[in-house]
């Protein structure tokens, strides 16, 4: 080939776009050590006052508690159906395959917004009372889509003899699927439960219309957010951006290696 | 591998299962409640079409003529910011493919909230921007429009949303076959021609799903404008939200969101219809 002269733009431009996806992230940080209470930049001194305050909150304690039993319960109960989903689709699918997929991921094309008043309307029209649960089924339906669609994707280089070959040695069904699947799809099980537990835990809108008087974790930075911005606002989005950074690259190594590994 | 109806069953069943009742079924609740109405605080099930004629008057014409709007411009930038990354990724670096890769998916698993959050620190008077122009003299005082308006909202809907429009269009410019190219630098295309008539047909289906993945989301946003928009910036994502608070409005609410599932269907429907390669098909 030809010397590249747009190469270099295009480089350039990658790099500012990078800059302008991750600049606002380390904003948020760089004002969480801020020693004055007022948002304002540049930011003055360097204090971690507003973490240690954040550890002593206890409304957030048990917002944060909430959040992780609301997320611990979508991630068990989503990614088991959606490893289930996939594989069923996978090997029983056939030429309903391509439909049955396209349903399950119907939830990804509709606004989160519509996701929640959705439910607000059935629980409301069979008297359900609010609480953690109806917050809990519809984390599934949003994390759902994202599972089948790893589990899907990693299925994609499986090699369906190996579970023949099982079958002709005598193992059942469920004796194939624990023993020759779900090792195969050990990297997207963990990448899909690592991203259903970042969706769930960050999730706001949901939970706002389903959610009883329970507090989760984003719906207090939702209202401090609308009623009056502290500086602690800023620790704990800090926080989250690490958490939600650390989760996806374990989740995507966990599918790289598995990767290499496969093509070896 | 003979399996029974009970393992194809639990499978297939038990996800499907999960998806009717708390997706389908909610759905068509909420076509139903559409038709239903209010009365002294109580939710009246008898037919009445009054929800959507209500929709009809000026005032929430106008917020779904702003919203579309809005939406517009997000994809409109997306897509033009956001292409030339893909197409680099895709076709022009080797070595630090996957790290760039992995940097802008990135972002996507921070919350929405947060980044933005991030857009009022930035975008206030005693924000980033501001203090920075000011510090230098460009300005006098801060810029006001900077935050809580259509800029404030569009900016940070683009940085939340490009991400996803990015990655399908890799997938589809990563998968043209480079003889295809080269069959066009023989034939003596230009750099220029090249793309026109061979790169940018073949990755309109990225074009289109890419699209569509900033555009829904934008339509339904409730959280970015509620925190960045201006009281003259109201998109029907709040209108709609605040139909089931306080003012307990269900069927009202339910069918302001049928009329924007319908703008969204529509969208979709159209784009992936045209949204197919064309030319060399």
């Amino acid at each position: 080939m030809r010397r590249d002269p747009v190469k270099p733009f295009l480089a350039a431009w990658t790099v500012l776009v990078l800059l302008f996806l991750f600049a606002p992230l380390f904003v948020v940080a760089l004002f969480s050590f801020n020693e004055s209470a007022i948002s304002r930049f540049p930011i003055r001194g360097f204090t971690l006052a507003w973490y240690q305050k954040l550890f002593a909150n206890t409304a957030l304690h048990e917002a944060l508690w909430n959040s992780l039993i609301v997320a611990i319960a979508t991630v068990a109960i989503s990614t088991a159906l959606g490893i289930g989903a996939a594989v069923g689709i996978h090997r029983y699918g056939g030429r309903y395959g391509g439909a049955l997929r396209s349903f399950s991921l119907t939830p990804m094309m509709v606004p989160r917004l519509i996701i929640g008043i959705a439910l607000l309307t059935f629980y409301n029209l069979f008297q359900t009372n609010l609480s953690l649960l109806t917050v809990i089924a519809g984390h599934v339906v949003m994390t759902l889509p994202y599972v089948i669609l790893i589990a899907s994707a990693r299925l994609v280089g499986f090699d369906k003899s190996m579970e023949e070959a099982a079958w002709d040695l005598g193992a059942g069904t469920f004796t194939i699927f624990r023993e020759v699947t779900l090792p195969f799809l050990k990297p997207a099980v963990i990448a899909a439960a690592l991203m259903s537990f970042t969706l769930s835990f960050d999730e706001v809108v949901v939970t706002f219309f389903t959610t009883g008087n329970d507090n989760t974790l984003p719906m207090m930075i939702w209202s401090m957010l609308r009623f009056g911005i502290t500086p602690e606002v800023n620790s704990i989005a800090t926080l989250t951006i690490v958490a939600s950074g650390a989760f996806a690259l374990v989740a995507e190594m966990s599918l790289r290696r598995a990767q290499v590994g496969s093509t070896r | 591998m003979r399996p029974t109806i009970g393992t194809v069953l639990s499978f297939l069943a038990a996800p499907k299962l999960w998806l009717f009742v708390f997706f389908v079924l909610p759905m068509m609740t909420m076509v139903l409640y559409s038709f239903w109405r209010v009365a002294d605080y109580q939710i009246v099930a008898d037919f009445t079409l009054r929800n959507y004629e209500k929709i009809g008057g000026n005032l929430y014409v106008g917020v779904f003529l702003r919203t579309i709007r809005i939406s517009i411009y997000v994809t409109v930038l997306s897509l033009l910011i956001g292409y030339p990354v893909a197409y680099f990724l895709a076709r022009k670096v080797r070595r630090f493919k996957l790290t760039l890769l992995l940097l802008v998916i990135l972002p996507l698993w921070t919350s929405y909230l947060v980044r933005t959050y991030a857009w009022m620190l930035i975008l206030g008077t005693q924000g980033v921007i501001n203090q920075s122009l000011m510090a230098v003299g460009l300005i006098e005082e801060p810029i006001s429009w900077l935050l809580y308006s259509d800029f404030a909202v569009t900016i940070a809907l683009v940085h939340i949303y490009m991400p996803y429009l990015i990655l399908p269009l890799y997938a589809v410019l990563e998968k043209i076959n480079p003889s295809i190219l080269e069959a066009a630098w023989d034939l003596g295309g230009g750099r220029i021609r090249t793309f026109l008539s061979v790169i940018l047909p073949l990755s309109l289906p990225g074009i289109a799903t890419g699209c569509l993945f900033v555009f829904i989301p934008s339509m339904g946003a409730f959280v970015t404008p509620e925190l960045l928009g201006g009281t003259r910036s109201i998109m029907i994502g709040s209108i709609i939200a605040q139909q089931f608070g306080v003012a307990y409005e269900y069927p009202f609410g339910s069918a302001l969101a049928l009329v924007l599932m319908g703008i969204i269907f529509a969208t979709a429907a159209i784009s992936l219809r045209y949204g197919k390669p064309k030319g060399l098909a």
